[in-house]
């Protein structure tokens, strides 16, 4: 048998250029994604970007326009208010610990009626929604509270209203609503009986029960869990003879938290609830994609906007390139990738 | 945030006292806004990626090198400053000036600081200017032990120091609250920064001297001439430090209650008057 002619096939070789050119073309043009997300279904909250300012570090609204740019935000969470006046207490109340700070402000707030006349004009123009989050130690406390802010909420242009459950509640002697599912989901009744407004409910990682709160809380009237809150922290001064924050216990913000606050967002994400706006220690946008790994559907920024005012557009540019990565357009392709298959 | 960022590159690395680093940045975009009182946010990355701004208080101002010289603060938990290890020519973000400057009256001639070591470095800036605009300064100091005393070459020669030490191994044994009878009736304006029970001291000890004011020779109520309200600085103002927070006066970290109410250090701070301030933290 006479040998086979051997044949050389040769394919034109493509330069480097042409290569990448091609593997753009096959991407999603992450200008293409849509970061628009609506929360819950029974009162939805529509937000332009899954990008949520917490509660607390950048005030009550006239204060934040100038700290951040607004339009690269979905939700402002306005400081947390009450029915009366709080003190927040004697100094020092924000402490630097290792990885992180210890702050202990008490949710000062001057009553609601006086934030809402002195800050309700700066939510109203706002480029992006806006969330009051409502403090209150007693169930017949937030139904007065919630009355009192529904009668201007929607001249102000209130999007939603978020339930404090770090809060300390009288009917534990002062513990945490979040230290008891059941009292917490008690509040969370007579909060939906109040209002017809899209309800977030926020806990920590230190919530207990978290994974039944997470699954109870959307029949008991929420349409969004915010597992952003501070869990405890407590540091002696350098005396040893007194603590270092002169409220004694206070909260934690900043990386040491970011860990223990993803375990709390996949273990809520478990529970199969309301959608997740996930928080704790997120400093980068990188964090921020740890965050909706674990579950969340949207993210929120604290303290780190201190020093960084410019993170909510890394982080909606970073979300916009992660989806088109994936050759999507939406932010569902990001939700709860970490969790493996019995997540899905 | 709040103010815009400015990059300024570390000059100098010194020590206004043991275990209180300054550092001198270039920053002459900067310096022209700066006053004694001011302080400025600091920022720099920290273990684990956490950024934070840090206040520094401004100890000087140097015009013709445009350069400003900021202290920092021990931190609270005891833990090591990042910002400490910083080498010559590293650039990193300044924000300020934070607060409002300490108020002197147009014809205060004579100023009294008091401070201990931690708040030599929010008077130390004020002890330069005053003296070059003619005023003359006294300064209490107060410290554990000779050790722990500023050296007296960061002020100016025409500053007259009086010290006291805890332990007696310099100047008067005790503390700075025996030596305020015979100082403040020396004064037109005091100025107390420091350790909380040291602004208590020299607010008790001026509310005693206000007493006899109010009364002539003959015992009848002292005529109080009427002041325009916010036209003249406290007798005695008392500077309360803060560490890290907002700085924009939203955060709530660093108010503090006073007669006149609630006062954010970072924005209409850190002078208070010390007759109004109720709150026993801060410095």
């Amino acid at each position: 048998m006479p040998p086979r002619k051997r044949t050389k096939v040769t394919t034109p070789r493509k330069s480097r250029a042409t290569q990448v050119a091609e593997q753009v073309n096959e991407r999603v043009n992450p200008l293409t994604v849509d970061l628009a997300v609506t929360l819950g279904a029974e009162h939805p909250l529509r937000l332009e970007r899954p990008i949520v300012v917490a509660s607390g570090p950048l005030g009550f609204g006239n204060e934040a326009g100038g700290a951040i740019d607004l339009r690269d935000v979905g939700l402002f969470v306005v400081r947390g208010i009450s029915l009366r006046p709080r003190y927040g207490g004697p100094m020092p109340r924000l402490v630097e610990v290792p990885g992180g700070l210890l702050h202990g402000v008490n949710r000062e707030n001057p009553g609601a009626d006086e934030v809402l006349d002195r800050h309700g004009a700066s939510w109203r123009s706002a480029p992006c929604a806006v969330a009051l989050s409502l403090v209150a130690n007693s169930v017949k406390e937030l139904a007065q509270l919630i009355a009192r802010v529904e009668r201007r909420a929607d001249e102000l242009g209130i999007a939603a209203l978020e339930i404090d459950l770090t809060a300390p509640c009288d009917g534990l002697d002062g513990s945490r609503w979040e230290s008891s599912a059941d009292e917490a989901l008690r509040l969370i009744d007579t909060a939906r009986g109040a209002t017809d407004r899209p309800l977030i409910a926020k806990v920590s990682s230190a919530a207990s029960e978290l994974r039944r709160l997470a699954s109870e809380s959307l029949d008991a009237g929420i349409d969004v869990l915010s597992v952003s809150g501070s869990p405890h922290g407590f540091l002696p001064d350098r005396s040893r003879r007194g603590p270092a924050l002169a409220a004694g216990v206070g909260e934690l913000s900043g990386p040491l938290v970011r860990p223990a606050a993803l375990a709390a967002i996949a273990e809520a994400a478990s529970g199969a609830g309301a959608p997740i706006i996930g928080g704790g220690g997120i400093g980068s946008p990188a964090d921020a994609l740890d965050a909706f790994a674990a579950g969340a559907s949207a993210v929120s920024l604290g303290t780190a906007l201190w020093a960084d005012p410019r993170l909510p557009r890394a982080v909606g540019d970073s979300l916009r390139r992660a989806v088109a990565a994936r050759g999507e357009t939406g932010l569902l392709a990001l939700r709860g990738s970490a969790l493996g298959s019995r997540h899905e | 945030m709040g103010s815009t960022p400015v990059a300024g590159e570390l000059l100098a690395i010194g020590e206004l006292a043991p275990g209180r680093i300054t550092l001198e940045f270039r920053a002459p975009g900067l310096i022209a806004a700066l006053r004694p009182g001011h302080a400025l946010h600091v920022v720099r990355p920290e273990s684990g990626g956490y950024r934070l701004r840090r206040v520094a208080p401004i100890s000087r101002i140097d015009l013709l090198r445009g350069s400003v010289e900021v202290v920092l603060q021990p931190r609270a938990d005891g833990g090591q400053d990042a910002l400490a290890g910083l080498r010559i020519g590293e650039i990193v973000e300044l924000i300020g000036p934070i607060g409002q400057p300490i108020r002197i009256n147009k014809a205060t001639m004579r100023l009294l600081l008091i401070a201990d070591g931690e708040g030599f470095a929010w008077v130390r800036a004020l002890a330069i200017a005053a003296t070059s605009a003619g005023i003359s300064v006294t300064m209490l100091q107060q410290a554990e032990t000779a050790g722990d005393l500023p050296p007296a070459s960061l002020l100016p020669d025409v500053v007259e120091i009086v010290v006291a030490t805890s332990d007696g191994s310099i100047g008067h044994r005790g503390s700075v609250a025996d030596l305020l009878a015979e100082y403040f009736p020396w004064a037109d304006q005091a100025i107390v920064a420091g350790a909380a029970e040291m602004r208590a001291a020299a607010t008790a000890a001026a509310l005693r001297r206000r007493t006899p004011d109010r009364t002539t020779a003959n015992g009848k109520p002292a005529r109080t001439r009427p002041v325009p309200a916010g036209d003249r600085a406290p007798w005695l103002q008392s500077l309360l430090s803060h560490e890290i927070g907002c700085g924009i006066g939203a955060c709530g970290g660093c108010t503090v209650a006073t007669r006149d109410g609630q006062v954010r250090l970072c924005r209409e701070g850190p002078a208070v008057d010390a007759m109004g301030a109720q709150s026993t933290g801060g410095a």
